[in-house]
């Protein structure tokens, strides 16, 4: 009893601990059976998921290929430049975080959303662009603040780069964003949209070649997106570099020939069809588009149809006028309706079927055979040359002789022409031909459409005697392309060639474009825009209306070289502005063929 | 006071070594959690396990007697802190549950903890009965529900739900009649609800919402849980090695050195680590729980039970809650989660064991 006074009898209080101690042993059996579970039944979930947290794949964006003139002058470069992306699935709040990053960047919070809204069918993890172009100072201080901007994604970016500014631009044409249905529909590489990709000119036709490979690498980041290091690289592979037969000579001086006027100027080498040049003025600068927020007012210019941007010698389609006249008379010569002997006296004016048809010398060319006609630019002989041939025996000549089509040269989006027929006019204008419009015709008016570059390609086929090139710009592109013999007899050149020798060497239309020491042929041309009693009548209230100019050669006269194209729209007369600018190429190509 | 030898002789020293064991194996993975930041948080943690043993050595030497005679007063003193927590608390992670002097803090519910046990101590070691009256229930009730409700109106939920459970071990021991249980756990549901309803914060009802599906919202409360289960998931049965863990090192589990430490046990240690430590921590609980039928008298049994209980519920929850079985509620594991506050409660806590033990002969 006396050990009861010292000591309680605790059994119960003891048996109570007891169990709840079992019960606390259960409890952390159980939470080793959920151990046991997550570490070892679903590690293999856990694993991935811990590896997933822990990379990142980072893209490597491939700089795109150069694009060299045939000297290997670079016409399209890339540089440093970085970029800021925007990656959705970091957004916490995109009403404040589309502000911030607004005032951060300088970027409109609009463009933000908008750009956003354009790739939303994007996965929310891929960055969107939201502003590029940065150089390494003005991205510091956005890094800088990284971890207030999970979501901003700094990286840097090879970019386009054109090192002469506005040279050529309409040929290298430039580049925008691939829109999520172009990536995808570009599939001889790995695209990607928001990549920049070519959108005219060589950009776009050679864009699969010039587009690189891009690489990867395996970040190993922590959970404030910091990278420690890489894992796993593939460095990007460049593009292919693109070698134009361009020379940069050629071309700067058929632009600068035509700074302040608009019009074309192309320099072909007849022998393989290479372009030397091409020029169309006005002109752009395409390095106001290697950025992705181009104003849309920039891009609405060069991509309306009817924008002064727009590539004339291409896309721009003409009335040959007068230098459709070498064409009236080969077609002529070759099917025996005249031949070099044959005479046509002008008198300033004739009338066929019943209407008068003036010369443009008023007092009359007087008698003349076909190569002083050409010489002359004589409407008269050409009238009467047509009315013999008739329509459709000139469309028969233009479709042998190419004419009308394109000429399928490498830049995208060019036009094709029109030589009319009498069942062209029945399909399309529902109306029979009358024997009248075929005059109009005969010296290169009415509706009849060429390119300038489908002259060029015309001047170098007379040129060449009847042998066809394919004008293109890739160097090498068209070996293997056998030069295409036409039906024309070879003999039927000859008295062409001679007149437009002539028009250039003996005081003929063409005399303006002559260089001493360089056998020059050439036929000038005045396209009248507007129809001819309407223009009479203006010139009658004292408003002149001036002609597009036009002049179109080649030389020397034997095996020629070189083929110069010249438009002037509203330049007057062929003789008086064309001629002597094509006379300034012709001078370059003799600097640099006999220094 | 003389220290008789006596006592010296029943000093628990297995329970000392198991405890020292488990601080030092903290040390080892809050050096791996925080190595990469400054800080030096693992000689922090040595430093305060130095002050722990101190504390344990100064409360083993008090008679528990003493303390509980002084238990009022404690109360007195502790419900008043709690009390003037509301006027004078900085807020810290929305919540004034802190005093602050410069850069010491001091948390009252902390000590709120350790009180509640040596009041109850007192209350029902006067009781001899098998079963509670419904007066002395009552008593206990009220005496717990101040404290309860001021800690509860910090808001800290962690320490409220400890606290709870530490008191509901003290009415089961003491003898919670069938009925009275029933009543109680409806009242607690009533409670409950309604406290979901008008009482939790949206943050708090969050951590609910959360721990059914984690994956509703992966950023926000969610993503603690997420990146702990990963952490522990992806160590697999032997770990990815000391200061390897990709979830720890790269900084993807949040409070790696503190409620979350366990999780680095699970991701650089594996199923192998997890289980050596919960192996070790079950010995040291048994050793406490053990005590309790060494204890001299209610009194010494009460305090033994409850404090081991205080431990043993914090190390559930705070295993459980890691890896996604409970709310995240902000409760360490006692000796291995860093903090002073924490570790300074615990070690008072081994404290009071030992000091019950070694008393179990004496009327001294």
């Amino acid at each position: 009893m006396a050990e009861e006074k010292i000591y309680e009898d605790l059994s119960t209080v003891r048996s109570r601990a007891r169990a709840v101690f079992r019960i606390v042993a259960v409890l952390i059996a159980l939470a080793v059976v959920y151990y046991w579970k997550v570490q070892i039944l679903d590690h293999q979930k856990y694993w991935e998921l811990a590896e997933s947290n822990r990379t990142r794949l980072r893209a490597l964006p491939a700089p795109r290929g150069l694009i060299r003139d045939r000297n290997g002058v670079i016409l399209a470069d890339n540089r440093a430049s970085f970029k800021v992306s925007l990656i959705r699935e970091n957004v916490v709040d995109p009403e404040t975080s589309y502000p911030a990053a607004s005032r951060l960047l300088g970027v409109d919070e609009a463009v933000i959303r908008e750009r956003i809204e354009m790739f939303k069918g994007l996965p929310a993890f891929e960055p969107i662009v939201i502003k590029d172009g940065l150089s390494p100072f003005d991205v510091a201080p956005i890094e800088g603040r990284q971890l207030e901007f999970p979501e901003l994604l700094v990286e840097a970016e090879p970019q386009r780069f054109y090192p002469h500014g506005s040279l050529a631009a309409h040929v290298l044409g430039y580049l925008q964003e691939r829109t999520p249905e172009e990536a995808a529909a570009f599939r001889e590489k790995a695209a990607w949209a928001g990549q920049m990709g070519g959108r005219t000119g060589i950009e776009r036709e050679y864009d699969v070649r010039l587009t690189g490979e891009d690489g990867s690498a395996v970040e190993i980041v922590d959970s404030l997106g910091r990278a420690h290091g890489e894992r796993e690289r593939t460095d990007p592979v460049q593009g292919e570099d693109v070698v134009l037969t361009l020379d940069v000579r050629f071309q700067a001086r058929a632009e600068e020939l035509l700074a302040g006027r608009e019009g074309v100027i192309i320099v072909l080498d007849p022998r393989s069809g290479e372009v030397l040049a091409m020029a169309s003025s006005p002109t752009f600068d395409p390095n106001r588009f290697i950025t992705r927020f181009t104003p849309a007012e920039w891009l609405a210019l060069v991509n309306d149809p009817q924008s002064p941007l727009e590539n004339r010698a291409i896309r721009g389609l003409y009335a040959p006028g007068s230098i459709f006249k070498p064409f009236m008379a080969l077609a002529g010569l070759d099917f025996n309706y005249v031949n070099a002997r044959t005479t046509v006296f002008c008198s300033g004016s004739t009338v066929i079927y019943g209407s008068p048809f003036a010369c443009w010398f008023r007092p009359g060319h007087g008698s003349m055979d076909l190569s002083e006609a050409i010489k002359n630019s004589c409407n008269i002989y050409f009238y009467q040359l047509g009315r013999r041939l008739g329509i459709d025996m000139i469309a028969l000549a233009g479709e042998r002789a190419g004419l009308g089509a394109r000429t399928g040269i490498d830049l995208p989006g060019e036009k094709d022409g029109l030589i009319p027929s009498s069942r062209w006019k029945q399909e399309t204008l529902k109306t029979p031909w009358f024997p009248g419009e075929t005059i109009s015709v005969s010296i290169g008016q009415g509706p009849i459409q060429m390119t300038p570059l489908q002259v060029a390609a015309f001047t170098a086929f007379i040129g060449r005697r009847g042998t066809r090139v394919r004008p293109h710009f890739l160097k090498g592109g068209a070996e293997g392309e056998a030069p295409v013999k036409s039906l024309f007899k070879a003999a039927s050149f000859g008295p062409v060639i001679e007149g437009m020798w002539r028009s250039v060497n003996d005081l003929g239309t063409g005399r303006g474009a002559a260089v001493a020491g360089l056998d020059i042929c050439g036929k000038t041309g005045s396209t009248q825009v507007m129809s001819r009693e309407r223009a009479e009548k203006l010139a009658e209230a004292g408003i002149e209306i001036k002609t597009h100019s036009w002049f179109s050669g080649f030389a020397p006269r034997d095996e020629p070289q070189i083929v110069v194209t010249v438009l002037v729209e509203y330049g007057g007369g062929g003789g008086e502005t064309a001629a002597p600018l094509a006379g300034r190429m012709f001078s370059l190509f003799r600097e640099i063929q006999s220094p | 006071m003389m220290i008789d030898r006596r006592l010296f002789q029943e000093v628990d020293w297995v329970l000392i070594g198991l405890v020292l064991l488990n601080s030092l194996i903290g040390v080892v993975f809050i050096y791996s959690a925080s190595h990469f930041v400054p800080g030096a948080y693992y000689l922090k943690q040595v430093f305060w396990i130095g002050a722990g043993l101190a504390a344990l050595v100064l409360v083993a030497l008090v008679d528990y007697k003493f303390l509980v005679s002084l238990s009022p007063y404690f109360y007195g003193l502790t419900v008043a802190l709690l009390a003037a927590l509301p006027i004078f608390a900085r807020v810290i992670a929305g919540t004034r549950s802190w005093f602050a002097l410069g850069s010491f803090r001091f948390q009252p519910s902390e000590i709120a903890k350790i009180v509640i046990i040596l009041v109850f101590a007192r209350l029902f070691g006067q009781y001899k009965g098998d079963y509670l009256s419904s007066r002395f229930t009552a008593s206990a009730l009220v005496l717990a529900g101040i404290p309860l409700v001021l800690i509860v109106l910090q808001p800290d939920l962690g320490t409220a739900l400890v606290f709870t459970a530490v008191v509901g071990g003290g009415l089961v021991l003491a003898g919670l009649k069938k009925r009275t249980l029933a009543v109680f756990l409806l009242v607690s549901l009533a409670v409950g609800a309604g406290g979901w309803h008008f009482g939790l914060k949206d943050y708090q009802k969050r951590r609910v919402t959360t721990l059914l599906s984690p994956h509703q919202d992966p950023q926000g409360s969610g993503y603690q849980v997420i990146q702990s289960r990963i952490a522990i998931g992806s160590g697999g049965l032997t770990g990815k090695g000391f200061k390897n863990g990709s979830q720890v090192q790269l900084r993807f589990l949040p409070a790696r050195h503190t409620d979350f430490v366990f999780s680095v046990v699970g991701e650089e240690f594996g199923f192998l680590g997890v289980l050596t430590v919960i192996a070790l921590y079950f010995l040291m609980l048994a050793r406490m729980f053990q005590a309790v039928a060494k204890a001299r008298d209610r009194a010494g049994g009460y305090i033994v039970f409850m404090t081991s209980l205080l431990i043993a519920f914090q190390f559930l929850v705070n295993i459980l809650m890691i890896i996604g079985l409970f709310p995240v509620t902000g409760i360490t594991l006692p000796f291995l989660s860093y903090g002073g506050s924490s570790l300074l409660a615990s070690y008072i806590a081994c404290g009071l064991i030992l000091n019950v033990r070694m008393r179990r002969f004496a009327n001294v």
